[in-house]
């Protein structure tokens, strides 16, 4: 621990150096699960990590050294970079550390077997399972980021109060240490992500608020057509924070005119809210006229910004 | 086995051998073990009675004296010389007297069998105080004469408490009082614990093998807990006591049942040639009598009973649960109510009247009555799990449409009616015009997620195996999401129960069992290809095998199978019957068969009338017909007992083929699979040789080979959702989207809930031009609260604006956007339509 806590503070003054202020928010993603204990939970924590790897790769555009995997068994597939040990994990956080500058964004995603209570929690990796005072540790470096940390593992739920802080969002499967069944809101919680079904809004990028809202709507419908009691509920730290940070989307264009369209079609939307706020006291086919022509408005300057950048 | 129960065990075994030493006369005492050990004069008396030894229980009972004229009594009593019985009491009624307490709880139970419940109660509670005061000196027929008079103060929880600790005393006191220990069973099954009971009436016979009593208590509970042998059991009591009036009573109920009235009416006299002041008995015979609408006969019996008792609620309450297992539920509506206006404290009746009311449709008074039933007893298993779904009930969605109330779970209602809906229209139309009969509208249609819940509905307790069930005009079925997917489909379902709703409708509720179920089995089949059970290999196999019964039995293999498998077989044997008829005489002999029946002929009659020769012969040309029919696969299977695994040919070709496919050799196997389909060409297992040639001929590429053979199971297997499936892919992959949407909307009777189907229907729909059936699709996964519900309403629009449907296309865009404004999709949708006419679809 004290080689760690050594490592971490050169990482923090590197941090510490100026950056350039234009420099695009850069993802990056640590993926680690643990042991299954049988062949079919092994698999089914492989399955969910994998998709979401993928899908940091091709929708969120992570570059391959910003995004880690490990496994509890590193031969099962060559996308996974090595053990879920506590040694890998410690060399994985150091190297996102080394690469994430200032108002980055990184995601942290449990999930196996959890057990134990406060920080002593814990996550049953291969060997000495490293518990959430040891995640705490590890995180507390990215004070300039902000931090996604996901444990989406049985017993996750005082992963919240151990490690929540500043810019940090803490998602867990279960409220509680004492919500030890076999948790299913992992696979929804990536399925958010994964199938764009999380993005409530649509509007292309899924926020950690969407998904996990996604997914713990989806654990309650799961349980509820299997008939069984809710036995996990999914908890979060910042919702306020979570309601913004966010994954995937356009990134931010430079060109002055797409700026200008973009912030013609911002101008809309914000009549068209005004207009919902007038819902009640309106006219219903006025109010209908109206939102027609705000629509039709949005869905044009959509079209020009798609052409402006040089889209269909 | 409860405490109190549980607390007699121990001095059981220790006063065992203590036996109280005394004989009276040369009388030869029955052959059970408990005459091993020397009894007192009453406990001989007793188990001459229990044998049924009337005349040699008096002649002992006389030769007692004073001593055992109380005992006297109970032998007047249990032949029905309640005069007799009352005068031997009476006398027996004096301090002096050790049977006193005997006597006066005779008396009392006499006095409220004859109606005057308030005199009853009174010596009753007087007794019960006595024994409170100071139980020290009361002996062990005394205290079984305390605990006889607890339950006549009522059926709440304190005194059936007081009486069953009282009851474990006396036997505690005296554990040859074989008579407090039946009544302890007797106690634990009123109070509808059969394990309990069981364990008491084992207790018993432990102690005396051939104790009738005993005997037919265990009789009892197999009947309570829906077990098979039941017969079998309550015959022993009959061989135990050749004349033991609540036997017969037993057998007579068990006939009236299953719809053998004369049977009932012969047993009910069996029982009162022993006893014939059992109201029960006349109220059995009063029940025959209504149900054959022999007014005259029902008229003695009702005069019979009130002979016995001037307001025989009993009397009531038998006939309305008799009309209750003859599907006559408006009638036992009738009768329990006047069973309750003569004793408004019936249990029985309210529980009647409550359950029938709710079947019939009104459900705050079937609850009314359920509540006030419970009040009374609260033991009541029946009514508390009724009275919880009702609780449960009150969360649930109802939808009026057409000539039909939905009753549903919130979540799915929507989707169920979005699809049952148009289906029991049509079924509604169809078997109007096939029975020439209406039924007043709207027909409540109740559907359940938990299958215990729809059981709870039907009998008051889980476990029921049906899919659904009919009242008449109130329908209760499982909910698709009650079953696992494949295994129930819920079309075919709902169509059977309405065909129920005409049959009982056009025949006044008269109809048998087995025409009913036979007409909406027959129905199911004529409503869409597939639908119905069918003919299988254990079906034939038991049919060669004798197993299955003749058409004139019928009924009973409904209502007493003897091997599991014997239910569904005799639904299979009615519908064929149905078949057959329908073959010889075309639709209009089943109207006349109805009205044979609602105009009061039993089923020998009414196939007299409509074939004009006897039921033997009947019986005769319905096997003649199924022999020529089945010649093929029953020559090739072999027969079976209803039980087992069948075999045969046709079996050993499947098996032959599996084998070989496993070892690759797939020609031979395809060689032998067809000889198997050619043996059983109507076998649309999922399992059988249709289902591997398909398989076969698809991996080599002949996707339509593959479709016939997928198609000779989807067209026989109404549950054939794996079939439906490789169907609807192999007709995908040939562009043949039509098809494949049919495919698609046969699984969607048997798995409605999964999203993928709907969406697959739906793409189907659309590529095939049938954009109707494309916008239900979007609608109905929208009704079941998708995922992403905006993606869900995109698709709707896009549907609604290829039917043509531009406005509600518009209406349904705009409101996505109103949500998502950035939802780039519905944007690009809303420039489409922008230079679209906004017209409708055509309806």
């Amino acid at each position: 621990m004290r080689r760690l806590r050594a490592a971490l503070g050169a990482v923090m003054c590197v941090w510490l150096a100026p950056y350039g202020s234009i420099a695009a928010q850069q993802t990056h993603v640590l993926i680690a699960t643990g042991l299954g204990g049988e062949p079919q939970y092994s698999a089914a924590f492989m399955k969910a990590a994998l998709a979401l790897q993928e899908t940091a790769k091709t929708k969120w555009s992570v570059a391959p050294a910003s995004l880690i995997y490990l496994a509890e068994d590193p031969t099962k597939n060559p996308q996974i970079n090595g053990k879920s040990t506590r040694e890998e994990f410690t060399k994985a956080f150091l190297a996102l550390a080394q690469r994430a500058a200032p108002g980055d964004l990184v995601l942290v995603f449990l999930l196996g077997h959890g057990s134990g209570e406060g920080s002593e929690s814990r996550v049953n990796f291969p060997g000495p399972d490293p518990t959430a005072a040891d995640f705490k540790a590890w995180v507390a470096g990215f004070a300039k980021q902000t931090v996604v940390f996901v444990n989406a593992s049985s017993a996750s739920g005082d992963f919240v109060k151990e490690l929540a802080g500043t810019n940090r969002i803490i998602v867990t499967a279960t409220r509680t240490a004492l919500e030890r069944n076999e948790s299913v809101f992992a696979n929804h919680f990536v399925q958010g992500f994964v199938s764009g079904e999380g993005d409530a809004d649509k509007d292309g990028r899924t926020t950690v608020r969407e998904a996990f809202d996604y997914a713990k709507r989806e654990v309650a419908k799961a349980y509820e057509s299997a008939n069984k009691l809710l036995t996990e509920h999914a908890a979060i730290s910042d919702t306020t924070l979570a309601a913004m940070v966010g994954f995937g989307g356009e990134a931010p264009s430079t060109d002055p005119r797409v700026i200008s369209l973009i912030a013609e079609r911002r101008d809309l939307e914000d009549q068209l809210n005004a207009l919902k706020a007038r819902k009640d006291a309106m006219d219903a086919t006025e109010y209908e006229r109206e939102l027609e022509r705000i629509a039709t408005a949005i869905a044009e300057k959509t079209a020009l910004i798609r052409a402006a950048r040089g889209g269909k | 086995m409860n405490t109190a129960s549980r607390r007699f065990l121990a001095p059981l075994i220790v006063l065992g051998v203590l036996g109280v030493v005394g004989t009276i006369g040369a009388v030869a005492l029955p052959d059970v073990r408990v005459s091993q050990v020397r009894r007192t004069p009453r406990r001989q008396v007793q188990a001459l009675l229990d044998a049924g030894r009337y005349d040699d229980a008096e002649r002992m009972a006389r030769e007692g004296g004073a001593a055992l004229l109380a005992t006297l009594g109970d032998v007047h009593r249990a032949r029905g010389r309640l005069a007799a019985a009352d005068s031997a009491y009476r006398a027996a009624a004096v301090p002096a007297n050790p049977g006193r307490r005997v006597a006066e709880i005779g008396i009392a139970e006499l006095l409220w069998r004859r109606g005057a419940r308030d005199s009853a109660w009174k010596r009753a509670d007087d007794m019960a105080a006595a024994y409170e005061r100071d139980p020290s000196r009361w002996t062990s027929d005394d205290r079984t004469s305390a605990a006889r008079a607890y339950l006549l103060l009522g059926a709440d929880a304190k005194w059936v408490r007081s009486a069953l600790a009282t009851f474990d005393d006396a036997v505690a006191a005296d554990s040859s009082n074989i008579d407090a220990m039946v009544r302890i069973g007797d106690l634990f099954l009123d109070k509808y614990n059969a394990p309990d009971a069981r364990e008491s009436y084992n207790a018993v016979l432990r102690r005396a093998p051939n104790n009738a009593r005993a005997l037919l208590g265990i009789a009892r509970v197999l009947d309570f807990q829906d077990s098979a042998n039941v017969g079998e059991a309550a015959q022993r009591a009959l061989n135990a006591n050749p004349a033991y009036a609540d036997a017969f009573l037993f057998f007579a109920r068990g006939h009236l049942e299953a719809e053998s009235y004369d049977s009932a009416t012969t047993y009910a006299r069996k029982a009162l040639n022993v006893d014939s002041t059992s109201v029960s008995a006349w109220a059995i015979l009063g029940a025959g009598a209504w149900i054959r609408g022999d007014s005259n006969a029902f008229r003695a019996a009702k005069a019979s009973a009130e002979r016995l008792n001037a307001q025989p609620s009993e009397f009531y309450a038998e006939l309305a649960d008799a009309a209750v297992r003859n599907r006559r539920y408006a009638d036992a509506v009738q009768l329990a109510r006047q069973a309750v206006s003569l004793d408004t404290s019936s249990v029985r009746a309210l529980a009647v009247l409550g359950t029938n009311l709710m079947r019939t449709g009104d459900i705050n008074g079937g609850r009314s009555a359920l509540e006030r039933a419970f009040a009374l007893d609260p033991y009541n298993i029946w009514q508390k799990n009724t009275l919880d779904l009702l609780d449960e009930m009150a969360k649930f969605r109802t939808i009026d449409r057409g000539r039909f109330r939905f009753v549903a779970p919130a979540a799915e209602a929507e989707l169920i009616v979005t699809y049952l809906s148009p289906l029991l229209e049509e079924a509604f139309d169809t078997l109007s015009k096939r029975y020439a009969y209406t039924p007043p509208t709207p027909v409540r249609i109740e559907l359940f997620r938990r299958h215990a819940d729809f059981s709870v509905r039907t009998v008051g307790l889980a476990g029921l195996g049906a899919l659904g069930v009919s009242f008449g005009t109130t329908l209760a079925m499982d909910a698709p999401s009650a079953r696992e997917p494949g295994t129930f489909n819920y079309g075919s379902t709902s169509w059977h129960e309405l065909a129920h709703t005409f049959t009982l409708g056009k025949s006044e509720h008269r109809v048998p069992r087995w025409f009913s179920e036979g007409l909406s089995v027959f129905e199911e089949r004529r409503a869409r290809a597939g639908w119905g059970a069918n003919v299988s290999v254990d079906f034939l196999a038991a049919y060669k095998g004798g197993q299955v019964r003749k058409v004139s039995e019928l009924n009973d293999g409904f209502v007493r199978p003897r091997y599991p498998q014997e239910l569904g077989f005799s639904y299979i044997t009615a519908s064929l019957v149905c078949e057959m008829i329908y073959a010889d005489r075309g639709a209009s002999a089943f109207a006349a068969m109805l009205i044979g029946y609602r105009d009061g002929f039993d089923t020998p009659n009414v196939v007299r009338r409509v074939y004009g020769e006897s039921m033997d012969a009947f019986d005769k040309r319905f096997d003649d017909w199924f022999r020529k029919r089945y010649a093929s696969p029953l020559a090739v299977i072999e027969p079976g007992d209803g039980r087992g695994e069948p075999s045969g040919k046709f079996i050993l070709e499947v098996l032959s083929a599996r084998a070989l496919l496993q070892t690759g050799r797939l020609d031979s196997a395809r060689a032998a699979l067809l000889r198997a389909q050619e043996m059983f060409p109507d076998y649309g297992g999922a399992d059988g040789p249709a289902w591997y040639i398909a398989q076969i001929e698809a991996d080599r590429g002949n996707l339509r080979g593959a479709i016939d053979q997928a198609m000779r199971i989807t067209t026989r297997n109404e549950t054939a959702l794996e079939a439906n499936d490789f169907e609807a892919q192999l007709r995908e992959r040939l562009g043949d989207f039509a098809g494949a949407a049919a495919a698609l909307e046969r699984m969607l009777w048997i798995a409605p809930n999964d999203p993928a189907t709907h969406a697959r229907l739906a793409d189907a729909a659309t590529r095939a031009g049938d954009h109707t059936r494309a916008v239900r699709e979007r609608r109905a996964i929208i009704a079941m609260g998708p995922a992403d519900l905006l993606e869900a309403r995109y698709q709707l629009a896009r549907a609604l604006a290829a039917s043509g449907d531009v406005a509600a296309a518009r209406r349904e865009v705009l409101a996505i956007i109103e949500r998502a404004p950035s939802f780039e999709k519905a944007q690009t949708l809303l420039l489409e339509l922008r230079g679209r006419a906004p017209r409708s679809a055509p309806r």
